[in-house]
């Protein structure tokens, strides 16, 4: 099943992860699979779904809509892709870096395969960026964050072939540097609208 | 010296006050919170209002939670790294009583409406003066103890511990520099600019000499107690305290970007906050390194999972920090709600989480018996989780919201949502912030019921310190 790793198993990853992790756990699948296969596609979802809904509602923050020009919804879409390439593939080489303090599998197919695992949830989640309201994508957002980091804790140890305590251990490492990764795109992001890069709402 | 037992009753005494007000403190927190969502609910009392009762959230989580656990457990490490008993135990309990009282009266002061209008600074002149001989009489116990200590070095907890004091103390004096007009009025020395320089100074320092500093010295001395394993780089904690402190102490500025004090400061502010993270980050590596050795007892252990979670929010809030402090960044993010979520994210995810992780680990040893529920703690420890990640997302999601909106602007040029329409805005993520701190709190009541049903059970330990001659003691 690992060889043939791909987006078809993206159902399988979702609601029966156990299979997937023993399959992982046997055999280690080709980067280049796994990318291509599944990562890459998941990874388009949530800026195509952004890029949807924002043209068609415009951001809703709560009060009146904020509609952007095509252009800026395009650039921003792409940016977001790319933000969101870098945090996989970062995320991917860190858990290999880690892995080797906390005695887990060096395969880099493994890393890459665990880190698309754990992105799933919140990529078919984005599904609520059709409807840009921020809250409203906070509410659908937040489950879909924690079924990520249910499949991080359950799956890392079982993936990366190490015990459950170091597991743990490793798992919550990963989360300092997600948590990390995640503020630093809110931070690079308002850095470049406050510079002038970003959308000109309102003018 | 040497001939009894460690003086371990006042360190139990300072626990259960630390865990009264953590309780207290996060209720009032979450009535506040309450109140940003239903706002009648002060029922027109002023006693009830926001402005009273966040004050008091405040002074009871950092000086009534925070303090007492860092007091108590300073007094419990500073003689197991001396080898020695606690100087003029008199004194402790002098503080302890001195703090409580302080902490009592303070606290129904701000709902009677005195208030020094210094923020986390608010207690008036007679409670400045009541704070400051207190603190002096702790520095006393505190560095009489190193003196009489039995071994040659400083055991690196006690820099931390030892910084915490000295440096509150310079800021508390300083910045409560007043001219008393009543009893409950006073003014302070510094006008304008400069008052608000002294106060960030203070304020900032508060942060990271007490909240930073102090809980890392717990983290020092409990960490390895708690792994069974020696500090992973004596050497780096040795580097990292001496960065850290040289550093921190420039850093409040970045609280008056765009203010009306020299551009220069706000720069200077901004980058030591950034040169900040490499100390900060240094002993979050550490402390990483130092558990992953001991990965064997979390299986047994439920509050090391709190220790390792705390440093994975240590590593978040201490890159944060000096993020927000640029200056760019800074620009969309002050005065928003990703500041408040920012500091609950050091507040609940670190400090709150190291303290109950060492709690959980505290307790059993001063009852002589093993903790009453593991499970509890489990449940507690996912309660806590879910509580601070709820809140964190729910302040970035309204953080950047009021950014977005603040920055608007209309075809004149003119700010385009009026104050009351991004208020409006900010009701649903108001409400998700009361849930996530109604999820922190129950985990927390629940910590303090597992944590008292251990000590109903409690046995008499008296632990004599290296050489001495009294051991440990009977069933009470």
């Amino acid at each position: 099943m690992a060889a043939r790793f791909s987006i078809l198993d993206l159902g399988k990853v979702l609601f029966r992860p156990g299979a997937v992790f023993a399959a992982l756990a046997a055999e280690s699948p080709p980067v280049t699979r796994v990318f291509f296969g599944f990562a890459l596609w998941v990874g388009l979802l949530p800026p195509v779904f952004a890029c949807i809904g924002t043209l068609n509602f415009g951001w809703r923050l709560g009060v009146e809509p904020v509609f952007l020009p095509r252009d800026t919804v395009f650039a921003i879409s792409a940016a977001y892709f790319v933000a969101l390439l870098f945090g996989f593939l970062s995320s991917a080489v860190v858990a290999r870096w880690m892995a080797v303090t906390y005695d887990a599998s060096q395969s880099l197919g493994r890393c890459f395969a665990l880190m698309t695992i754990v992105g799933a949830p919140l990529a078919v989640g984005s599904v609520i960026h059709l409807y840009p309201h921020v809250f409203i994508n906070v509410l659908v957002l937040v489950p879909a964050l924690i079924w990520s980091m249910y499949l991080l804790y359950r799956g890392l140890p079982i993936v990366l072939r190490t015990g459950p305590n170091r597991g743990m251990l490793m798992a919550s490492a990963l989360i300092a540097y997600l948590l990390v990764a995640a503020v630093s795109l809110l931070g690079v992001t308002v850095a470049l609208w406050g510079s002038g890069l970003g959308p000109r709402i309102g003018t | 010296m040497g001939t009894a037992s460690y003086q371990d009753r006042i360190v139990t005494a300072f626990t259960a006050c630390a865990m009264f007000w953590a309780v207290l403190g996060m209720l009032a927190g979450v009535y506040v919170a309450a109140e940003l969502v239903w706002p009648t609910i002060n029922f027109g009392q002023p006693a009830l209002s926001f402005g009273r009762v966040r004050t008091l959230h405040t002074t009871l989580v950092l000086f009534g939670f925070g303090v007492s656990a860092l007091i108590g457990t300073a007094f419990y490490s500073v003689q197991r790294t001396s080898h020695v008993r606690l100087f003029a135990p008199g004194l402790a309990w002098f503080v302890f009583y001195a703090w409580q009282l302080a902490i009592v009266l303070g606290g129904c002061s701000i709902l009677a409406g005195w208030n020094s209008g210094k923020e986390y600074a608010e207690l008036e002149w007679p409670f400045d003066l009541a704070i400051a001989v207190a603190w002096v009489a702790f520095a006393i116990v505190f560095f009489g103890t190193i003196a009489r200590r039995r071994m040659e070095s400083i055991y690196i907890s006690n820099w931390f511990y030892g910084a915490l004091i000295i440096v509150v103390a310079m800021l508390h004096i300083v910045n409560s520099l007043a001219m008393p007009a009543t009893l409950g009025k006073s003014y302070s020395l510094f006008a304008g600019a400069q008052d608000a320089v002294v106060q960030w100074w203070y304020g900032h320092n508060a942060v990271g000499f007490l909240l930073t500093g102090g809980f890392l010295g717990m983290l020092y001395y409990f960490l390895p107690k708690h792994a069974e394993q020696p500090i992973w780089s004596y050497r780096l904690s040795i580097v990292s305290f001496w960065a850290f402190v040289y550093t921190y102490i420039w850093a409040g500025p970045h609280h008056l970007h765009y203010h009306a004090i020299p551009e220069w400061v706000q720069s200077l502010g901004m980058v030591m906050s950034l040169i900040l993270l490499a100390p900060s980050w240094a002993t979050m590596v550490n402390g990483i390194m130092t558990v992953s050795a001991a990965s064997q007892k979390l299986r047994t252990d439920p509050a090391l999972k709190f220790i390792v979670l705390s440093l994975a929010f240590y590593g978040l809030a201490t890159f944060e920090g000096p993020m927000l402090a640029i200056k760019s960044v800074n620009v969309f993010s002050h005065f928003t709600e990703w500041t408040i979520g920012h500091v609950h994210s050091g507040a609940l995810g670190w400090n709150a989480l190291i303290t109950f992780g060492t709690f959980y680990f505290l307790v059993p040893r001063l009852a002589g018996v093993p903790l009453y529920s593991a499970r509890l703690a489990n449940v507690h420890f996912w309660l806590a989780l879910a509580g601070v990640m709820l809140y964190v997302l729910a302040m970035w999601g309204a953080g950047v919201s009021q950014g977005v909106l603040w920055l608007s602007l209309d075809e004149l040029g003119e700010v385009r949502f009026s104050f009351n329409d991004v208020m409006a805005a900010m009701k649903p993520y108001y409400l998700l912030r009361f849930v996530a701190g109604l999820v922190f709190l129950v985990g927390a009541m629940l910590m303090a019921v597992n944590l008292a049903r251990t000590f109903a059970g409690r046995r008499t330990i008296e632990v004599a310190p290296p050489g001495s001659r009294v051991g440990a003691g009977g069933r009470t």
